[in-house]
């Protein structure tokens, strides 16, 4: 992997990586990808995707309002502004 | 040129998305649970409700409905989104392949995928407040083909899917937050430029106002248009280029396994009212003017019904009179028999009130001073502001007077004032030389 | 009788869990077991809950630094339905950072292993095996995404049992992999986790994925062993697994010899599936709201969120950078996509092999290895010690490990799988196992 290409992809997920960190974990990863590539000569054909591995009945709700008595019990130990959630600067 | 839209509209539930918080909350997170906060260990569950009006609003744009439909996960970080992730559709949308025909002509409607919107945020110097009320509305979002190729086109499209949208009891205006791409203001250079978040109906026209001016002008200089995305601010009504947003590389869209698939056959729905087609209808069958139904159409829902039930027995403005002060008294669900004497009255000049209305509908007879011709009218405001002559004075200091006169007549005589006023207009020019 | 019945039949003093709370206190000092001890107990079969399954008011922190400080204000529905039935509350178990790890070592104090400090306890639910092998009356509720209740479970010398995937809701759970994660019972006696999953399993409105289907018990009398599973099995655990199956023969099961090629590519598709997941559960922590919060709002969104994340552990974060890599757009298809179906495939086959019997293996391919030994692996070493504990992961199945053998003084462990909803079934075989069979254990804390 590029330089460029692993930089690109540690600021989409926002993590950084300390000097030493970088160089191992990036071999790591490299190692890893390789291994997932031997999965390339699996031949799926006429298997779709499974999202999940059983059949699951969905599960709906009806559009009916029930828990907005515990809302001040959500903002407990966040920094909050006339309440309003503070959250850094955009 | 070509226009597409993306078009987000927020849906009448009385709870969000995902769980059951309010979906119309005013104080800043008061209406928040795990599941909008997107606390850890917490799961969503649909809100059946979002999906038949998902899947009706599908059906008004004439869309293929997908048999079955599920959800994805959408990564992008800003203080807005709780988990992070947006949960919106990819493959398996509502709705796919739709159109809406504007003055004889298809617009294309790519898809129409349902999803949750981000948390409201108010910009600060040095740190962002943020009402989580808004995490987790039901969304639904209307992408369409660039088939738009005017401002007319874009203004009727928009009217058209307003009153289909209207009819299945979602109301855009403030809030409608679109997208617009551009491309080809100058044939010779096509590259599309996109503008994000745009709010309203007159910001949308405002920013592809601006946005030709600027194509035009850069095309005039013979500077080519870049690929680029831009924003709108309204207050300037301008559009201005925009910090660059995740690319679909970034996003890495993956099914949402906290979700299943959803069996959309399966939802029932009321069929939609193409509002503007039963409009069509009546003007041909009853004489009107299509232009003055589609406007009455979207003063209330049972305009269609009440427009019917006059079988063109009365003139448009007359309708339109009715209606009006039916929704002015809350009387919007008056009978068609009722509705066709309120007709009468109005057409006759008599007065309209609550009480009126509710004489009306109890079928009493109506006190109305009818055959009063319109010489007789003036002559009798001519007389009353002679009487009292001071009248004429104060009303040259003060026009709230105008409205006294016309209150005292009305009264007086039993008609609707507009007329009254419409009259007293008239005297006050025509023979005191006023405007 | 279970241990369930047995304990509350018994006379206890009323010092019973202030004696258990301290000795457990005391004894963990020396195992990180428990990252929280809850000492207000005062009533039921003791449970603990693994630490990425919230229970109200208690940090629940799926053992990350960027969690440190969060108290939910709900429990899963898990802990709800235990507490309902009287079980008390003991505390939240030590596990590898959000369950990314095969020893338990991901994390700032791992648990160690009760039979000798020096080996690893397994992961990722290692506090919690280590909490069902140290006390006589216990259960602990676990967690397992590709193997986290069964490899602690077996060398921890104790029973794991891991559920047909959405039988018991997942409400609740701080996520790893939704379409991967089971909430599951480790203890000491299958006896016990018969009683406590039907207390546990059922159908949860708040969670979409949970099904109400009731777990059957299926009896079958043939054994499958993969041929592919044993070639990766070093020579001790081939050796001692080969005893076992002829006692299982003895016992009256027929053995049988299957080859499933297929097996060898599940660890790639498991961990492309589960780090693509893992890596959009993860997006959520950028330091405020809830666990590790930033101060410094006026550095920016991105630099807030970037400094905050830097709270993963080591493991977390290259789970993160590779799960983002695997459904990034441009090979989303080769990867994410080739995996999904890959998963079913696997299950198809699988399927059809358990159509007749149980599939039988050693639960891990190495015995326990030292937090010496386990330092010196690659991530992909690791990853791949997770051979046998994958496939019925990836496809949901339900499985259950139980100690057969001692080995150094060490318990070795097997995995008995069965098919979807069978879950009865294994549970039942382990109690039949056990019936025969006397487990070993080193402390007793809480006996009556």
């Amino acid at each position: 992997m590029q330089e460029a290409e692993f930089d690109s992809l540690l600021s989409t997920c926002r993590i950084q990586l300390a000097n030493g960190e970088r160089e191992k974990i990036k071999k790591d990863i490299e190692e890893v990808i390789r291994y997932f590539d031997s999965m390339d000569s699996m031949d799926c054909g006429g298997f779709g995707e499974a999202y999940h591995p059983i059949q699951i009945p969905e599960k709906t709700r009806d559009d009916e309002v029930i828990k907005c008595s515990k809302s001040d019990s959500y903002l407990k130990g966040i920094k909050t502004y006339r309440f309003y959630v503070v959250g850094p600067k955009i | 040129m070509k226009i597409g839209l993306e078009i987000h509209v927020s849906l009448p539930t009385k709870s969000k998305l995902f769980c059951s918080c309010s979906n119309s909350a005013t104080e800043p997170n008061s209406a928040i649970c795990e599941v909008c906060m997107g606390l850890p260990g917490s799961k969503p569950v649909l809100n059946k409700g979002a999906l038949a009006i998902a899947k009706r609003v599908a059906e008004a744009l004439n869309m293929k409905i997908n048999e079955r439909t599920s959800f994805v996960r959408k990564v992008y970080f800003y203080p807005d989104l709780p988990k992070s992730y947006q949960i919106t559709q990819l493959d398996e949308p509502i709705g796919t392949n739709g159109h809406l025909d504007i003055n004889g002509k298809q617009i294309h409607i790519r898809r129409i995928q349902l999803e949750e919107d981000p948390a409201k945020l108010v910009r600060g110097d040095d740190y962002t407040l943020i009402d989580f009320n808004r995490s987790g509305k039901p969304l639904v979002e209307i992408i369409t083909e660039p088939d738009i190729a005017s401002e007319d086109e874009l203004r009727s499209f928009i009217a058209e899917l307003r009153s289909i949208l209207y009819y299945c009891d979602i109301e855009i205006n403030e809030e409608m937050k679109t997208d617009l791409n551009i491309s080809g203001i100058d044939s010779e250079n096509g590259e599309r430029v996109e503008v994000k978040n745009i709010t309203g109906i007159a910001g949308l026209t405002g920013a592809l106002r601006y946005e030709i001016t600027r194509q035009s002008e850069l095309a005039r200089k013979g500077t080519l248009v870049e690929r680029e995305t831009r924003s709108y601010n309204e207050a300037e009504m301008r559009t201005v280029a925009m910090r660059k947003k995740e690319s679909d590389e970034e996003y890495g869209l993956i099914y949402d396994a906290d979700l299943t698939e959803y069996d959309l056959s399966k939802v029932k729905i009321e069929k939609p009212i193409i509002a503007s087609r039963v409009a069509h209808e009546y003007a041909s069958k009853y004489g009107f003017d299509p232009k003055i139904l589609l406007e009455l159409i979207m003063l209330s829902k049972e305009s269609l019904l009440l427009i019917d039930a006059s079988k063109g027995k009365y003139p448009a403005q007359t309708i339109t009179a009715g209606i009006e002060y039916l929704k002015k008294y809350d009387k919007i669900n008056i009978s068609r028999d009722s509705f066709n004497s309120l007709l009468n009255l109005v057409e006759k000049k008599g007065m309209v009130n609550k009480e009126t209305i509710e004489k009306i509908e109890k079928g009493e007879k109506v006190e109305s001073y009818s055959g009063i011709s319109d010489e007789e009218l003036e002559r009798t405001i001519e007389r009353m502001i002679n009487e009292k002559s001071i009248l004429l004075n104060e009303y040259e200091k003060n026009k709230k007077v105008f409205n006294f006169i016309v209150g005292r007549v009305a009264k007086e005589k039993n008609l609707d004032p507009r007329y009254v006023s419409e009259k007293l207009n008239k005297v006050l020019s025509e023979r005191f030389g006023l405007v | 009788m279970s241990s369930i019945n047995e304990f509350y039949s018994k006379e206890k003093k009323e010092s019973y869990y202030e004696t258990l709370v301290k000795e457990l206190s005391s004894l963990n000092k020396e195992l990180n077991a428990f990252s929280t001890i809850n000492e207000s107990i005062n009533s039921g079969y003791p449970f603990s809950a693994k630490d990425n399954i919230c229970v109200k008011g208690f940090e629940s922190t799926a053992s990350s630094r960027i969690l440190a400080g969060y108290k939910p204000e709900f429990s899963a529905t898990s802990i709800n339905k235990l507490l309902s039935k009287d079980f008390g509350f003991l505390g939240k178990t030590v596990m590898d950072e959000f369950g990314f790890g095969s020893f338990g070592v991901n994390c700032e104090t791992p648990a160690r292993n009760p039979f000798n400090p020096e080996y690893v306890a397994g992961g990722s639910s290692s506090g919690a095996a280590v909490a069902a092998s140290i006390m006589k009356y216990h259960l602990a509720i676990a967690e397992s995404t590709g193997g986290s209740i069964s490899t602690p479970a077996a060398f921890c010398g104790v029973v794991g049992f891991t559920p047909t995937y959405g039988t018991v809701s997942r409400y609740g759970l701080i996520d790893y992999a939704n379409s991967l994660d089971k909430i599951g019972i480790i203890s000491r006696h299958a006896e016990d986790i018969r009683e406590a999953f039907s207390v546990i399993q059922g159908e949860d409105p708040q969670d979409s994925t949970s099904v109400g289907k009731v777990p059957e018990e299926k009896k079958k009398d043939k054994i499958i062993i993969l041929k592919e599973a044993m070639e990766h099995a070093e020579e001790k655990v081939r050796s001692s697994f080969a005893r076992l199956i002829g006692k299982l023969e003895n016992m009256g099961y027929k053995v049988e010899e299957k080859s499933f090629e297929p097996i060898s590519k599940a660890v790639s598709i498991y961990y492309i599936i589960s780090m693509a997941e893992a890596s959009t559960n993860l997006a959520k922590y950028t330091g405020f709201k809830y666990g590790y919060q930033g101060e410094d709002f006026t550095k920016g969104y991105n630099a807030f969120f970037t400094e905050a994340r830097n709270k993963f552990g080591e493991e977390a974060k290259r789970r993160v950078i590779l799960g983002t890599f695997v459904r990034g757009a441009s090979v989303k298809s080769k990867y994410y996509g080739k995996a999904l179906r890959a998963r079913a495939l696997i299950i198809d086959g699988m399927n059809k092999l358990l159509g007749d019997g149980y599939i039988l293996t050693p639960t891990m391919p190495i015995t326990t290895p030292k937090f010496t030994e386990v330092k010196e692996l690659t991530p992909l070493q690791s990853y791949a010690s997770d051979i046998l504990t994958i496939p019925p992961n990836l496809c949901g199945f339900p499985h259950i490990s139980f100690p057969y053998d001692y080995v150094g003084g060490m318990p070795l462990g097997a995995q008995l799988v069965s098919s979807h909803f069978n879950d009865n079934a294994v549970i039942g075989f382990a109690e039949q196992w056990e019936k025969q069979f006397e487990y070993k254990f080193r402390y007793n804390l809480g006996s009556l």
